[in-house]
C-alpha cells in the first residue's frame, strides 16, 4: 500500500499566547513547535497498514525550514520518505490554497498513485477541520472524516467512523481514498534513538511553492476567499468559581452552571 | 620447646608441636612421579578447557567506551580493602562474611604450602617443616586450616540446612555442585592437618599426601565450571570496576543502542556475568525482590551468563529473550542496593539500564505508561505533562527571583518542585531558609526536566534532547552554582550530563542546610523523627549525615531497621513513579510500614519522589499516619517557631 | 434577490437544537444586511418534520427529496445541496458546526471555490462599507480571530453549539417548496452502515462524557454508594484517585492518574480528591472541572473551574437531588 499523510507542525499546545505587533498571529518567539496531535494519531494509523500489508508511508507537509523537525520526527517513527513544501508565507494562502498545494504535490509525487492519503481530523491551532476533505474534492477522491480504526478489504477499505453521542458507524470505500483520522484511536509510538539515527538516511524531497506551479499551472493557488483580519485575547480567562451557601444552595448553583454554562446536562 | 609454653595450652597446641611436625612423606617412586604430573597436566588440561572459553568469551565481548584505568589509586585502595581485607563480605553479612574470610585467608595462607606439597611430590620440597621458618609457618597455615574447616563446615550447614531463601537460584533450591565444593575444601583442610598426627614415613602420612593431592587436581578444574570461578575472576573485577557506583556508559556510534544483542555486551559486563558467586546478597536488599515482582538482580546476572554460555557475544539473539524477560527488566527502581551490596564487583544497575536502552532505543518496548511519558516528555519537556504556564504562576506567585547571572545559586526547581504541590511546599520552604539567610538566587525562567525518567528507562533519544537543551541554556543564563531539592535532579545534572558538556556545579539542599546549621535557628520538640535516606542522595551521593544533622536539630532521630547505605527504596526511582505497577505489592506501602512502625510521629524525608510514594501510601494508614515532612519544611518550621530576632 | 440559506440538520426525526441555534445566527446575520432567509433540510415534502419548523418565518423551505439522500453520505449531499444552491444563489450559506457538515461543507464549499469559515461562535453585523465579520476560536479557545469573506460568491459558514440562542419555540406557516436534485447512484461512493453503539460492558472511562471521581475524601468503602448515587443521576461513569483503587474499594480500571488512565471528559468532578499531581496529570485535560473539598487551599481549586468548598457528606447528596430535579 503507498500511503500518504499530510502532517502540520503547530505551536506546542501550551506555548505561551502573545498577540504579536501585526495583531494577526501569536508571537513565535520562545515558542517551540511539534506535530499536529491528530496528524500523529494518522501517521500511526498509516504505519500499522505498513506492518501489516507492506508498502511504503510518505510523508507531507508545508511551512518554512522548521517543519523539517517535525518530517524528521514523523520518518523516526517508521516513514519511508517525505516532500517538504517549503513556505514561508503560508498564511497568505487560505485553506482551498494550502490544500491546493497539497493536491499538486500528491499528484506529481513519482511512483504509483497513493492508495490511502490520511490527514488528522483537524489542526491544534487553526482548528479548520477541512484540510482533507477539501484534497479529496480537489483529488475527485471519495472521503470520509473522525475515522478511528482502518482496515483493507478486496474491494477497497472498510472504516470506521465516529458518529455522535456515542455512536459510530461503520463505511466502506473504494481506494483510493481520503480519511481524516480522530485522535485517541490507537496507542501513539514514541520516537526512538533508532528511528532517528535511521530517519538520517531517508529521503526528503524540498519543492518551493514555484516549483509546482511550474509542473502544474492550475495549482497555482487563488486569491484567498476568506481573510484572517486580527486576533485577539478572549476576554473571560479561566478561573475557579467558588459557589457558596448551602449544600443545597451550592449544588443549585452548580446544577445551573452545568445546565447553562457548560450546557453539560 | 619453650614456645610451648609462651601461647595458651591446648592439647592439640601441645601435640602439635610437641607430637609432630608437618608429616611429609620422603619418598616418591617414579611412578608415582609420573602419575601425580599426570594428573596435573590433566587438571590444568581440563581446567584450561573450561577457563579458556570463559576468558575467550569476555576478551572477545565489545570494549568498553570511555574506560578509564587511571587514576588508579581508588582501584588499588579497594582490591585491598574489598578483596584481601573482605570489608563489603563481612560488613553487610557479618557471620556468614567472616567464615567466608577465613576461608579465603586460609587459600592465600595456603599458597606456599600447596606449592611445596607438589614439589615435595616430585621430590623437590623447600619449605623443611623442621626448619624455623616451616615451624611458624605451618603452625600458621594450621590456625588458618581450622578456622577454615570449621568456617565452610558452618557455610554447610548454613546452605543445607538453614537454607536461606537468598542463596537458592530459580528452579533449584539446592546447590549440588556448592556441596562438592565444601566437601573439597574441608578435605583438604583435614587432611593438612592431620597430616600434623602422623610421621614422615607412614604410610598414613602417604595417603593423606595423597588424599589432599587428588583434592588439589579435583577441584582445580571444578572452579571454572562453577561459581567458584569467582575465586579466580572476582578479584580482577573489584579492580576493573567502572570507576563510579552506576556508572552508566556513554553509546558510541549510529549503531549502538544499548545491550540489545551479544555483541553489545562489553568485557566488563561479560567478566561481571562470570563473576557471580550467586550470593544473593543483591537479590536479598532489592525492594522488587521483595515485594512480589519477577525482578531478581541475581537472576539477571546468571541470565547473562547464560545467555554467553549458550550464545556467546557475538550473537544476535536478543538479549531480552530466553534468558532475561523484558518484564523483569522494567521492574527495577535502579535503586542501587544490588550493586552497592555486590561483594564481587557486579554493577547490576548499569547493566539493568543497558537492557532497558536495548529495548527502548529500538522501540522493542511497549508499554501505555511508559509511551505516555515519553510523549509527555517529547511535547511538554516535562516528565508530567504539565503546560510551563503551570509552573511561571508558581513562580509568579511565590515572587521567586529570576535568575539573571548575578546572583549565587541558581534554585533548580525540577519537575517535582515546579508542578507538584507538595513538591511546591518544599520549595516554598526552602525558599523560606534561603531568605532567612539571606542567600543571593535565582530561579530560572524556564526549566526543561533534567531527563532522569528518561535516562534511567533507556530512552536516549529524549534524554540527549533535554540535556543538550539544558545545557545551551545554562550556558547563556551563566549559571554557575546549583541547590536541588531533589536527588534525582542532582545526580542526573552532575553525572549524567557528563555525557554533552560540562555541567554547572550543583548540590543537594541537605548539603546546604547542614552547612549553614549554626547559623539556623533550632527548636528541639524531641518528638520522634524517622529518616528515610533517598537511594540516590545516599548509596548514590554518599550523604547520610547532612539531613540527620537537620533532624536531629528538630527532634529525636529515630532510624528504620534498614537505614543509611541499607535504605529500602520508596519505589518511584527508574522511572517506575510514571509506570504502572501491577504485581506483588506496592514497594511504597511496604517501606511506609517500617517507617511507621519506628514509632515515630513524623517521617523526614529529603527527596520530593520519595515524599510522594509516601502521601500515597499513608493514605491507607488512616488517621493516626505520622506526618510526612521534607528536611527543608522540619528547618523552616524552626525557623517560624523561633523567637523573633 | 440574494438571500441567507440555511440547512437544517435532521436527527432522530427532529430537527436538532443546533440547527435552530444556525437559524438563529442566519437571522441575525439577514437583518444586518436586510436579506431574506431560507431553509432546507433533506426529506421529502410529506415529513411531518416540516411541522416543527418554528421561529421567525422564513421566505421559503426547500424540502430537498430524493432517496439517495436517505442515508447520509458526503457524496449525495455535497451534490444535492450544491444543485440548491445553485438554484436559490443565495449570498450566503448557514450551517449547523455538527460531525455532519464537517464531513461534507468543506467538499461543497470547494465546489464553489470557496472556503468555509467553520465553527463561528460570533457575528459581527456590517456598518456603512464594512462586510460582515465571522468571530472563530483558534488554539483551542485561548485566541479570537476575526474573518472576513472579501471574495465574491458564497460564503459559506458553520455555526457552533451553544454560540447563539435558538428562538423560543412558536408555531408559524412557511411556504414548503419542493427541490428535487438529480443524482446518479454510481455518485455516491461511500457505502454506509447502519449506526451503532459501542456495547458498555467493559469500564470505559474515555468516552464517558461526565465523569464523578472519588478521592480520600471519602473516607471508607462503606460511603460510596453517595458517590454512585449522583454518578447514576448524571449518567455518568465512576472513576477513583489512586489509594482508592489501591486499598481495592474500586476497580483499577477506574483510576484516573499518572499510573492509571489519562480522561478528558466534558466535567469531571473531583470529590475528596486533594489535587496531587499525580493525579491532575491524569485529568487536566477535561473541558470543565469541577471540585467538591473541605480543604479550600486544595490544590485541585487552583484547576478547577467551578469549586464547592465544605463537607462532601452534605454536598453530594444535595447535588444528587438537585440533578435528578432538573432531569425529571
Amino acid at each position: 500500500m503507498k500511503i500518504i499523510v499530510a502532517i502540520k507542525q503547530v505551536p506546542e499546545r501550551d506555548a505561551r499566547i502573545r498577540i504579536d505587533a501585526e495583531a494577526k498571529w501569536i508571537d513565535l518567539r520562545d515558542v517551540e513547535f511539534m506535530m499536529n496531535e491528530s496528524d500523529a494519531y494518522a501517521l500511526e494509523e498509516a504505519l500499522q497498514l505498513k506492518e501489516a500489508h507492506g508498502g511504503e508511508v510518505v510523508v507531507l507537509s508545508a511551512g518554512p525550514e522548521r517543519v523539517g523537525k517535525t518530517i524528521r520526527e514523523a520518518l523516526a517513527k517508521g516513514a519511508d520518505r517525505a516532500i517538504h513544501i517549503e513556505s514561508d508565507d503560508l498564511a497568505g494562502y487560505d485553506a482551498l490554497g494550502v490544500a491546493s498545494l497539497l493536491a499538486a504535490a500528491i499528484r506529481e509525487d513519482d511512483g504509483e498513485d497513493p492508495d490511502l492519503i490520511l490527514t488528522g481530523l483537524q489542526s491544534d491551532d487553526l482548528g479548520l477541520g477541512q484540510t482533507g476533505v477539501i484534497l479529496a474534492e480537489l483529488l475527485n477522491l471519495p472521503h470520509a472524516s473522525l475515522i478511528l480504526k482502518i482496515e483493507k478489504t478486496g474491494s477497497g477499505i472498510k472504516v470506521l467512523r465516529e458518529l455522535e453521542d456515542g455512536w459510530f458507524q461503520h463505511l466502506e470505500l473504494p481506494a483510493p481514498a481520503v480519511l481524516t483520522i480522530q485522535s485517541g484511536n490507537s496507542k501513539l509510538r514514541y520516537a526512538t534513538l533508532m528511528g532517528i539515527k535511521r530517519a538520517k538516511t531517508k529521503e526528503v524531497r524540498r519543492v518551493t511553492v514555484a516549483d509546482l506551479i511550474t509542473v502544474d499551472p492550475g495549482a497555482k493557488p487563488a486569491d484567498p476567499v476568506v481573510q484572517l483580519d486580527r486576533v485577539s485575547l478572549p476576554s473571560k480567562q479561566r478561573t475557579t468559581q467558588i459557589l457558596s451557601g448551602s449544600p443545597a444552595e451550592a449544588a443549585a448553583a452548580l446544577v445551573e452552571k452545568l445546565q447553562f454554562e457548560v450546557r453539560a446536562l | 620447646m619453650h614456645l610451648a609454653h609462651a601461647f595458651p595450652t591446648s592439647a592439640l597446641c601441645a601435640s602439635l608441636f610437641a607430637t609432630g611436625l608437618l608429616a611429609e612423606p620422603q619418598h616418591f617412586s617414579l611412578a608415582e612421579k609420573l602419575l601425580l604430573i599426570a594428573l596435573i597436566v590433566a587438571s590444568a588440561w581440563l581446567f584450561w578447557k573450561r577457563f579458556g572459553v570463559v576468558v575467550d568469551k569476555i576478551l572477545h565481548s565489545r570494549k568498553d567506551p570511555g574506560f578509564q584505568l587511571f587514576p588508579i589509586g581508588k582501584r588499588v585502595w579497594d582490591f585491598f580493602w574489598e578483596v584481601l581485607c573482605q570489608a563489603k563480605v563481612i560488613r553487610e553479612r557479618p557471620l556468614p562474611g567472616l567464615a567466608h574470610a577465613f576461608v579465603f585467608w586460609s587459600f592465600l595462607a595456603f599458597a606456599l604450602v600447596t606449592l611445596n606439597h607438589v614439589a615435595v611430590g616430585l621430590g623437590i620440597g623447600f619449605l623443611n617443616p623442621a626448619g624455623a621458618f616451616g615451624r611458624i609457618y605451618y603452625w600458621f597455615a594450621a590456625a588458618f586450616a581450622l578456622a577454615c574447616a570449621v568456617s565452610i563446615a558452618g557455610l554447610f550447614i548454613r546452605r543445607f540446612f538453614v537454607r536461606p531463601i537468598w542463596l537458592s537460584r530459580e528452579g533449584h533450591a539446592i546447590s549440588y555442585e556448592s556441596g562438592v565444593i565444601a566437601g573439597l575444601i574441608f578435605a583438604l583442610m583435614a587432611t593438612y592437618l592431620a597430616a600434623f598426627f602422623v610421621t614422615d614415613s607412614s604410610l598414613a602420612a602417604r595417603l593423606l599426601w595423597w588424599a589432599h593431592t587428588l583434592s588439589l587436581v579435583v577441584f582445580l578444574p571444578l572452579v571454572p565450571h562453577t561459581k567458584h570461578l569467582h575465586l579466580i575472576l572476582s578479584p580482577v573485577t573489584i579492580f576493573l570496576s567502572r570507576g563510579s557506583f552506576s556508572q552508566i556508559p556513554p553509546l558510541v556510534g549510529d549503531e549502538d543502542f544499548g545491550l540489545v544483542t551479544g555483541k553489545d555486551l562489553t568485557q566488563l559486563v561479560s567478566l561481571q556475568a562470570y563473576s557471580c558467586v550467586e550470593c544473593g546478597r543483591c537479590t536479598e536488599h532489592c525492594p522488587a525482590a521483595n515485594t512480589g515482582k519477577s525482578l531478581n538482580p541475581k537472576e539477571i546476572i546468571l541470565g547473562v551468563r547464560g545467555y554467553l554460555n549458550e550464545f556467546g557475544p557475538t550473537a544476535e539473539e536478543l538479549l531480552l529473550g530466553k534468558y532475561n524477560s523484558q518484564e523483569a527488566a522494567f521492574q527495577c527502581t535502579t535503586c542501587g542496593a544490588c550493586e552497592f551490596q555486590c561483594p564481587v564487583g557486579i554493577e547490576h544497575v548499569p547493566i539493568i539500564v543497558g537492557l532497558r536502552r536495548g529495548a527502548v532505543n529500538t522501540g522493542a518496548w511497549e508499554d501505555s505508561h511508559g509511551t505516555k511519558l515519553f510523549l509527555a516528555m517529547e511535547r511538554n519537556s516535562n516528565a508530567l505533562g504539565m503546560s510551563s504556564a503551570e509552573r511561571d504562576k508558581f513562580v509568579q506567585k511565590q515572587e521567586l527571583p529570576i535568575f539573571d547571572g548575578s546572583q549565587e545559586y541558581c534554585l533548580w526547581l525540577g519537575c517535582m518542585g515546579g508542578y507538584d504541590p507538595k513538591g511546591r511546599e518544599i520549595i516554598s520552604s526552602f525558599v523560606e531558609v534561603m531568605r532567612y539567610l539571606g542567600t543571593s538566587y535565582g530561579v530560572l525562567r524556564k526549566e526543561k526536566c533534567t531527563g532522569d525518567p528518561a535516562r534511567r528507562l533507556g530512552n536516549d533519544l529524549v534524554f540527549q534532547e533535554l540535556a543538550e537543551s539544558n545545557l545551551e541554556m545554562m550556558t547563556q543564563q551563566k549559571v554557575k552554582k546549583i541547590v536541588s531539592i531533589c536527588p534525582h535532579c542532582v545526580r542526573t545534572i552532575q553525572e549524567d550530563w557528563k555525557d554533552f558538556g560540562a555541567p554547572p556545579e550543583i548540590e543537594h539542599h541537605s548539603e546546604f542546610l547542614a552547612r549553614h546549621h549554626a547559623r539556623l535557628p533550632h527548636q528541639n520538640t524531641g518528638e520522634k523523627i524517622v529518616y528515610h535516606d533517598p537511594c540516590y542522595l545516599g548509596r548514590y551521593r554518599n550523604v547520610y549525615d547532612e539531613p540527620r544533622t537537620v533532624i536531629a536539630a528538630a527532634g529525636t532521630l529515630v532510624e528504620a531497621e534498614r537505614n543509611r547505605e541499607r535504605s529500602f527504596c520508596c519505589g518511584a526511582g527508574g522511572g517506575l513513579a510514571f509506570l504502572g505497577e501491577e504485581q506483588g505489592q506496592r514497594v511504597s506501602a511496604v517501606r511506609a510500614q517500617e517507617l511507621v512502625a519506628t514509632g515515630a510521629t513524623t517521617i523526614g524525608a529529603a527527596c520530593p519522589f520519595c515524599n510522594t510514594m509516601f502521601r500515597d501510601a499513608l493514605a491507607s494508614s488512616g488517621e493516626n499516619s505520622p506526618r510526612l515532612l521534607d528536611i527543608a519544611q522540619i528547618a523552616a518550621n524552626q525557623i517560624k517557631a523561633a523567637p523573633s530576632q | 434577490m440574494s438571500s441567507v440559506l440555511v440547512f437544517l440538520e435532521n436527527k432522530n426525526r427532529e430537527i436538532s437544537r443546533i440547527s435552530w441555534e444556525a437559524m438563529a445566527a442566519a437571522h441575525t446575520l439577514a437583518e444586518g444586511l436586510g436579506l431574506p432567509v431560507d431553509l432546507a433540510l433533506a426529506a421529502s415534502p410529506g415529513n411531518p418534520i416540516f411541522e416543527k419548523i418554528h421561529g421567525k418565518a422564513p421566505r421559503t423551505v426547500y424540502a430537498i427529496d430524493d432517496k439517495l439522500l436517505h442515508d447520509y453520505t458526503a457524496d449525495g449531499f455535497t451534490e444535492a445541496y450544491r444543485q440548491l444552491i445553485e438554484h436559490v444563489k443565495p449570498a450566503y450559506v448557514v450551517l449547523p458546526h455538527t460531525y455532519q457538515v464537517r464531513d461534507f461543507a468543506p467538499r461543497l464549499a470547494t465546489r464553489f471555490k470557496q472556503v468555509l469559515i467553520s465553527d463561528v461562535t460570533g457575528i459581527e453585523a456590517p456598518s456603512g462599507t464594512t462586510t460582515p465579520a465571522f468571530i472563530r476560536q483558534l488554539l483551542q479557545g485561548k485566541l479570537n480571530a476575526t474573518y472576513r469573506h472579501p471574495g465574491t460568491g458564497v460564503c459559506f459558514l458553520s455555526v457552533q453549539a451553544g454560540a447563539f440562542r435558538a428562538d423560543p419555540a412558536h408555531g408559524g406557516a412557511t411556504t414548503l417548496e419542493p427541490f428535487h436534485p438529480k443524482l446518479d447512484a454510481g455518485q455516491i461512493r461511500v457505502k454506509p452502515g447502519e449506526p451503532f453503539r459501542a456495547s458498555a460492558q467493559t469500564v470505559d472511562l474515555g468516552s464517558a462524557a461526565i465523569l464523578v471521581s472519588v478521592g480520600r475524601g471519602i473516607k471508607e468503602e462503606a460511603n460510596l454508594p453517595i458517590v454512585q448515587e449522583l454518578a447514576t443521576a448524571l449518567g455518568a461513569e465512576l472513576a477513583a484517585s489512586r489509594p482508592i483503587c489501591d486499598n481495592g474499594w474500586l476497580p483499577m480500571e477506574r483510576q484516573v492518574g499518572s499510573s492509571g488512565q489519562t480522561v478528558a471528559p466534558k466535567v469531571y468532578l473531583a470529590i475528596g480528591i486533594s489535587g496531587a499531581i499525580q493525579h491532575l496529570v491524569g485529568m487536566k485535560g477535561s473541558q470543565c472541572i469541577v471540585a467538591i473539598n473541605k480543604d479550600e487551599n486544595a490544590p485541585i481549586f487552583e484547576v478547577a473551574d467551578y469549586g464547592i468548598v465544605g463537607d462532601l457528606f452534605e454536598i453530594v447528596p444535595a447535588l444528587t437531588a438537585a440533578v435528578r430535579k432538573v432531569k425529571a
